[in-house]
């Protein structure tokens, strides 16, 4: 039995279900990520396993022992939400503690464990200030903090980044997680960036309208999409229509162009999927080739993405940008090279 | 809180709310024994004091929302525009009419402006009656200038009137032709307050002694039986319709900020 | 603001005409708030021929007039707190009670009206509903035989004008403390429940302190609000319940107190009173909110 078990939860607000059969076992410890486009039901299973929902169907377990009945203030969980919710009455100080307050913890030992949560988030002074005096990552610490300070069994981050600017965000995603690992808390973590959740989780779960598509490591959710919404949602990814000639040896064609995959696909039409750091210039033994025009060049700094045309089909490929080669150019025919494992075969 | 607990909250409240408009209503309705009818209100409609008294007010009332907005929109404008500093200042003072009773207001104007004072307004019939309806601009004052106020905020009045100057136009242009237009919802807010407070007014038209819808009701209800409920029922359309059409052209221009 | 054409002794002149526009609105403050209150306040200490004296402050000091104070403090202080239990646990159950949307339009509406339906129409909507003859009075005689007046109710008592004046006191705190309830984050709630707060936690420890200035700014404009009242006491008990406004008004008619100069203490009294009630708000306020800018 996982620590945490969500069973065949459903949801539905009115005649529209949100969330439809939910199932995912998180293991002690572990770091999971929610991720989908905003209004999949990311935010609807979190409120679930916090309570503030009712399920329609379903179950979910902590520890063996199933919650659905619990009041939230009976579950002993963890939550920050996206706009902060620090208490704008209550001293940083007083909202850390604000959870051993109501269990009734004396004062004494509320100031030292209060004393600790804000030197594990680094903000050791700051437990005197308002909340309006804090910036907003700041204030998101803090937050963490005051959801950490009762020692919950399970802690739910709702898009906890999502509100701050580009650089306080890439910071703080790593100081959640190293804090995460230093408790070893079992973590839910909400967010429609696939960044975040490729660099911090454990594993995924892609969501798309109420369904958990695909449940996987950062790793296999990139490199081995298992439907064409995952492949299409998490990274940039061409998809190719191509004909396939020998369904044994995976030997498809690619408009004017044909390559073996060495590995069987099902006969008649195929959709192959090329990440665009797949491809390279030139022609390398051992790999497959393909053909095509420059359309469009795009200096991104480090990278430069071009648009190749393949005989109709529109194909985007990252070069990395290096001073010792002259960069292609427009309306160039070019050869690409491709290892055909690499090649995504994607399904429904 | 309970869904049911807020049920019975508010239904208790609904029946406070209720009960005593029934019974005035009820009471004006009952003038001829043992059935309801309008006798009552045809005595009120009949009586020429109630006509003068009635329409006193009214003409003050529309007085006092004209002086109130002469007064007012400028002050507000200029306010937001000059003295952005001394507007904290300026809201204080609106909201003193607030705190200090109308009745000491008016005693103040009585023993100020009496025949041998410096400016004896309550020595003539005009006087008096412009005595009273500044007493009525000041009891308003909170209204109107929060209502005027707020309907500035929504619009950019530096930017508006930088615009104007620039294409050459006065003061006078700009604020009827660019300011008023565009805090006519606020004023016209204000001023049914404003219309609504003046006619349901009776400390300072009895003080003063003016022959005021006030006045008259409480001398109604003093001498009359059934008469005063049925002028309350009047008293109480008014207000009602003032606020139904405060409600009316809010709504009005929210539809129209949405169209636009 | 910074006009670098204009030419440097035209400069000079703008400050004072900046503060030109504001003279009508000056003005007019001038001469029907601050003058007049402040010949009230001087006349209080003042003998008919003008020169300085306490006596009329202490003329206050008698039975009749120190008891009409109390009263009228007595039902200020009792329309204003249950006008704001009663309005804010409406309001409650309006914003955060799980009631259809569709109330509110028409209760915030209904609390416009009411709130501005003071003064002597009101004071006869009561008199027709809880007076001997009332509605209910007769409804609850002759229905279940209770009979009001002789369990000791008057409406020309403290508890008749009390319940009266909530008539207006109620709707002006569902109108004020309204937004403010919808100021209340639903994350914050949340957060509290989550942390393991009962939801009486929730509102001693987060909510309450949060609308805390709201409520006492409410009160005091409640206070004022009855304290000042003059229309609808006249009206529901004509002279026979002696609180202050009313003593003052037949003070200023017709000098019932043989001494004019008393009048104008017992107005002094009255601004003292309100003023004072608004003193404490505002240090009450500062206090609360040093959470906030
Ligand atoms: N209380 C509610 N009532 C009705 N519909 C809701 C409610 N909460 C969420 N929804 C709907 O459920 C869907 C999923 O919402 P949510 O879980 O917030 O998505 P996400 O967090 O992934 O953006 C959305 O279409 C949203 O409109
Ligand atoms: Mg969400």
């Amino acid at each position: 039995m996982s620590f945490l078990t969500i069973s065949h939860l459903e949801k539905s607000f009115g005649v529209t279900r949100v969330v439809k059969d939910f199932n995912l076992d998180v293991e002690k410890g572990e770091f999971i990520s929610l991720l989908g486009p905003s209004g999949c039901g990311k935010t609807t299973v979190l409120r679930m396993v916090a309570g503030f929902e009712s399920p329609s169907a379903g179950n979910i377990t902590i520890e063996g022992r199933e919650v659905s009945s619990l009041k939230p203030n009976q579950r002993n969980i963890g939550m920050v939400f996206q706009a902060y919710a620090l208490f704008p009455n209550l001293t940083v100080a007083q909202n850390v503690g604000f959870g051993l307050r109501v269990k009734g913890v004396p004062a004494r030992e509320i100031a030292a464990r209060v004393e600790e949560m804000l030197a594990l988030i680094g903000l050791p002074e700051l437990g005197d200030r308002y909340p309006f005096q804090l910036s907003g990552g700041q204030q998101q610490r803090v937050a963490l903090a005051r959801a950490l300070a009762p020692k919950p069994q399970v802690l739910l981050l709702d898009e906890p980044l999502s509100a701050l600017d580009a650089k306080v965000r890439v910071s703080l995603r790593n100081e959640i997680r190293a804090i995460q690992r230093e408790l070893g808390i079992t973590t839910i973590f909400v967010t429609h960036d696939q960044e975040e959740a490729l660099s911090m989780s454990d594993r995924i779960v892609v969501m798309h309208q109420g369904v958990a598509e695909q449940v996987g490591s950062p790793f296999e959710i990139y490199n081995a999409p298992a439907t064409r919404f995952v492949a299409g949602f998490v990274g940039t990814l061409n998809t190719l229509d191509a004909q396939v000639l020998d369904p044994a040896t995976g030997r498809v064609k690619l408009g004017e162009n044909e390559l073996t995959l060495g590995r069987a696909v099902p006969p008649g039409e195929a959709t192959l999927g090329l990440r665009p750091e797949m491809l390279r210039l030139g022609a390398h033994p051992g790999e497959a080739a393909l053909t095509g025009t420059i359309t469009e060049l795009d200096f991104l700094g480090s990278v430069i993405r071009l648009r190749i045309d393949l005989g109709g089909q529109k194909l985007a490929v990252d070069l990395f940008n290096t001073t010792r080669q002259a960069p292609p150019k427009v309306g160039e025919t070019v050869s690409l090279a491709l290892n055909p494992a690499d090649a995504l075969v994607i399904g429904a | 809180m309970t869904r049911a607990a807020s049920w019975a909250i508010l239904l208790l409240g609904i029946t406070y709310f209720v009960l005593p408009l029934l019974g005035m209503v009820e009471f004006s309705l009952s003038m001829r024994r043992g059935e309801y009818s309008f006798d009552a209100y045809a005595a009120v409609l009949a009586d020429p004091q109630f006509r003068q008294t009635f329409s006193y007010s009214v003409v003050m009332a529309l007085l006092t929302i004209v002086f109130g907005i002469l007064l007012v929109v400028p002050t507000a404008f200029w306010v937001r525009l000059k003295l952005p500093r001394l507007r904290p200042v300026v809201e204080f003072v609106t909201l003193l009419p607030l705190v200090i009773p109308a009745i000491v207001t008016v005693f103040g104007y009585i023993r100020l402006y009496n025949t041998s004072s410096w400016l004896p307004l309550t020595g003539t019939i005009f006087g008096t009656n412009l005595l009273l309806m500044f007493g009525y601009a000041m009891l308003s004052l909170p209204y109107m200038y929060r209502a005027v106020d707020t309907g500035l905020r929504t619009i950019d009045v530096a930017t508006l009137t930088e615009a104007a100057q620039s294409l050459g136009a006065g003061w006078v242009t700009i604020i009827v032709k660019l300011i008023l237009p565009n805090v006519l919802v606020a004023v016209l807010s204000g001023s049914f307050v404003t219309f609504a407070i003046v006619m349901g007014e009776f400390t300072m038209a009895a003080l003063l002694n003016r022959p005021a819808f006030g006045p008259y009701l409480q001398l109604m209800g003093a001498n009359k039986a059934y008469e005063p409920f049925a002028l309350a029922t009047i008293a109480f359309i008014i207000t009602w319709a003032c606020m139904g059409l405060i409600q009316l052209v809010t709504r009005f221009t929210k539809h129209d900020k949405a169209g636009r | 603001m910074t006009d670098l054409t204009s030419p440097p002794p035209k400069r000079r002149w703008h400050p004072s005409l900046t503060w030109l526009g504001l003279l009508p609105f000056a003005l007019f403050i001038l001469l029907f708030l601050v003058l007049p209150t402040m010949k009230i306040v001087i006349g209080a200490f003042q003998r008919a021929d003008g020169s300085f004296t306490f006596e009329n402050i202490a003329g206050l000091f008698t039975a009749s007039i120190l008891s009409s104070y109390w009263i009228s403090i007595k039902i200020s202080v009792a329309s204003s707190a249950f006008g704001c239990l009663i309005g804010f646990l409406m309001a409650a159950a309006m914003v955060l009670g799980g009631l259809p949307r569709g109330i509110r339009s028409p209760l915030m509406t209904f609390s416009g009206v009411a709130s501005n339906f003071a003064g002597v129409p009101l004071a006869f909507a009561f008199l027709a509903t809880l007076g001997p003859l009332g509605l209910v009075t007769m409804f609850l005689r002759t229905e279940f035989g209770i009979n009001l007046r002789a369990m000791g109710f008057n409406i020309l008592s403290f508890w008749g004008l009390t319940i009266t004046y909530l008539f207006f006191q109620i709707p002006l705190m569902i109108l004020i403390i309204t937004p403010a309830l919808d100021g209340l984050k639903r994350e914050w709630r949340e957060a509290a429940s989550c942390l393991g707060a009962s939801g009486a936690q929730y509102w001693r420890i987060v909510a309450l302190p949060i609308l805390f200035p709201t409520i006492l700014g409410t009160f005091a404009l409640l206070f004022a609000n009855a304290f000042g009242a003059v229309a609808t006491a006249i009206a529901l008990t004509g002279s026979s319940l002696n609180i202050v406004p009313i003593m003052l008004f037949a003070q200023i008619r017709g000098d019932v107190l043989g001494n004019p100069h008393l009048g104008y203490a017992m107005a002094f009294g009255m601004i003292l009173v309100t003023g004072l009630a608004n003193v404490v708000y505002i240090v009450l306020r500062i206090r609360s909110e040093r959470w906030l800018k």
